[in-house]
């Protein structure tokens, strides 16, 4: 006997439906994924529709598309790993995973690395925008790019303090696609903004490939030569640590020099007992913030963010708490911030001072503001 | 006589008999599948995880104690659903419905079973929760676990034996423990509520901010295993997944010795 027509009828519309459902995110009529056009502080018409479909296809003949990457191969970086790390997500047979970026990374540094992905307007700080081929933490001297194993270092332990959590558990192949893509996102938007710039200037865009191939490499080869500038910590100028009195009395010229307003003058952002008070009127941005105009805020992805100098009592090192990191952060400034480079101002035995100052601070109970380092934990124990 | 409903060509009492009969069974179908995918499960690998501590037996036998306790009820509750359901249908029973203030005796004895079994439960599980909750052992923690959206930091005393010190060794979501010895963490949480959990280990716990929770257990053998966050702590609760690597004490010794020359690299 046949079931009912009208129970049949619906029975089949439900498995229909389902059946659908189940279809839809599959191959329904989501577009392929496209690079965001740099519009950040430029009001939507100052360049015509010709100017931007012509940075656009220039940008796509050197870089191709998210799910299809292309780069000269000139530059050094190695397509293999982009193509690992680009595109949507999905697994080879093998266990080979496609679309690091998109499945790791993307929902706060966005498809283009512009840093404003879904989850980015949450963030304090913002996520890293890659475009301006500005990273904050490296080994690397003032004003230069990170090196390969700086952006690693990152991946794997994070950024403490921020929403940048660690990757320490992907295996090394995937973290150095993710590397390389980073890189390919940071190129591509520095030689974004230089087109931008020749738009501004009037100029003719760089069409030809060898021209193309030139501004490239302008941006790569300064990511080539950050593997050689890396910042040595002088050895030779390392106090003695063998010995706590040693140490003690580092530390006591250390906090000489960091409350010494003429020369180091880290006083003057992180306060006078390194609680990150210094800066009473609050002014403080970093590169990616000052720009960004109060009055025009629809010019920008995300609002204008304040950048509040670092309480170094809480033991939380962003750029790693290795004594190496430290002198690096101090030698050489920390990219896109106030923190200024002081290689050239303090000597390396002043910087060691500093350094082991600045690591034995959150052990030691802050004088103007004593409840801070006292632990506010209900012990259970 | 009573009440009819719906289209027409549902009104035959022979389709009706049908339309009926497909519902009993789809509702059959739900403590045969259910009863069916446990007894599956062990045999396919997708049943409890590899035990490797030394208290785990004792949740497993709660576990597996509970889950007959219930699964028995949830037959026998299934059972006369489906049968009731057989018996009482409209088609062979046109009296009215005859209503009745209830039975005194069968409401003491649905309330006197399942409260004596419960307490029954909570009796019986006493010295396992006390060796997993209330006895903790009088030791030095053997680390800190600070959990916090969307990762597991973890700080190992230094040289000197003491937490929260200049010296402590400070990693992330990688976690290393000697096999065969007593370990002892206290957990913290930077942010949310989040949940420290180690599947092998048998170990939940919750992780609450403001408050430090000693969590302890004794791992029994060596090798990798899952640290994953059991409380939906953010839209990144899924990649908050850690390692936990179990190896002797030599090993155990050496990762931390090198993790504390990386830590205090001068070059």
């Amino acid at each position: 006997m046949m079931l009912g027509k009208h129970l049949a009828s619906r029975v089949g519309a439900v498995v229909l439906g389902g059946l659908l459902l189940s279809f839809f995110p599959g191959c329904g009529g989501s577009p392929p994924a496209t690079f965001r056009l740099n519009m950040e502080g430029r009001s939507p018409d100052q360049f015509s529709a010709e100017q931007k479909q012509l940075v656009v296809d220039i940008l796509t003949a050197a870089f191709g598309t998210p799910d299809d990457p292309y780069i000269f191969p000139e530059t050094g970086l190695d397509l293999e790993k982009l193509r690992i790390a680009a595109g949507p997500t999905y697994s080879e047979a093998e266990g080979v995973r496609h679309g690091l970026f998109r499945q790791h990374c993307a929902h706060c540094h966005g498809v283009t690395g512009d840093g404003a992905g879904p989850t980015a307007a949450f963030l304090n700080p913002y996520p890293r925008d890659f475009r301006k081929g500005v990273f904050k933490f490296t080994s690397t001297g003032p004003g230069a790019k990170p090196t390969t194993d700086d952006l690693k270092k990152t991946l794997r332990n994070g950024i403490q303090g921020t929403a940048m959590p660690s990757f320490v558990l992907l295996p090394e192949a995937e973290i150095e696609a993710l590397v390389e893509y980073v890189k390919y996102l940071s190129i591509r938007g520095q030689v974004e903004a230089s087109l931008f710039l020749y738009l501004e200037n009037e100029e003719d865009l760089p069409e030809s490939r060898d021209a193309l191939l030139d501004e490239v490499l302008l941006v790569s080869n300064q990511w080539r030569d950050a593997e050689s500038q890396i910042v040595v910590p002088d050895l030779k100028a390392l106090p003695p640590r063998d010995s706590s009195e040693e140490l003690a009395a580092s530390i006591e010229r250390g906090r000489a020099l960091f409350r010494d307003a003429k020369t180091a003058q880290c006083i003057k952002c992180h306060g006078p007992t390194g609680l990150g008070d210094g800066n009473d009127e609050g002014d403080l941005f970093d590169d990616w913030n000052k720009e960004k105009d109060p009055a025009h805020p629809e010019l920008w992805a995300l609002p204008k963010q304040k950048l509040r100098p670092r309480n170094l009592r809480l033991g939380i090192y962003r750029g790693g708490r290795a004594p190496a990191d430290i002198y690096r952060r101090i030698f050489a400034g920390i990219k896109g911030t106030p923190m200024p480079a002081a290689g050239k101002v303090l000597k390396p035995n002043q910087i060691w001072d500093l350094v082991n100052y600045v690591l034995q601070l959150p052990y030691e109970p802050s004088p103007n503001r004593p409840e801070e380092t006292t632990k506010l934990t209900r012990a259970r124990l | 006589m009573p009440v009819e409903f719906g289209p027409d060509e549902f009104k035959t009492n022979e389709r009706r008999t049908i339309v009926t009969r497909f519902w009993i069974f789809l509702f059959l179908l739900v403590p045969i599948l259910g009863v069916g995918v446990f007894l599956w499960a062990p045999y396919a690998g997708v049943y409890l995880p590899q035990d490797v501590s030394t208290h785990g037996h004792k949740i497993d036998h709660l576990f597996t104690f509970i889950l007959l306790l219930t699964g028995a009820v949830f037959i026998a509750t299934e059972v006369v659903l489906v049968v009731f359901m057989w018996r009482y249908d409209r088609e062979r029973n046109q009296d009215p419905v005859k209503f009745t203030h209830g039975s005194h005796n069968l409401e003491m004895v649905w309330t006197i079973i399942p409260a004596a079994t419960l307490l029954f439960i909570a009796i019986y599980q006493m010295n396992a929760w006390a060796e997993v909750k209330i006895d903790r052992p009088d030791i030095p923690p053997t680390l800190k676990v600070t959990a916090r959206q969307f990762e597991w930091r973890l700080q190992y005393p230094g040289p000197d034996g003491v937490l929260d010190t200049r010296d402590d060794i400070h990693t992330v979501n990688d976690l290393h423990i000697p096999v065969n010895e007593q370990i002892l963490i206290h957990l913290e949480s930077d942010d949310v509520l989040h949940s420290f959990f180690l599947p092998n280990l048998r170990i939940k716990q919750d992780a609450v901010p403001g408050s430090t929770i000693p969590v302890w257990f004794r791992a029994t053998e060596i090798g990798a295993f899952d640290l994953v966050c059991a409380e939906l702590c953010g839209w990144g609760h899924y990649k908050m997944k850690g390692r936990l690597t179990i190896e002797s004490r030599e090993d155990f010794e050496n990762w931390l010795e090198q993790k504390r020359q990386e830590q205090e690299a001068v070059q």
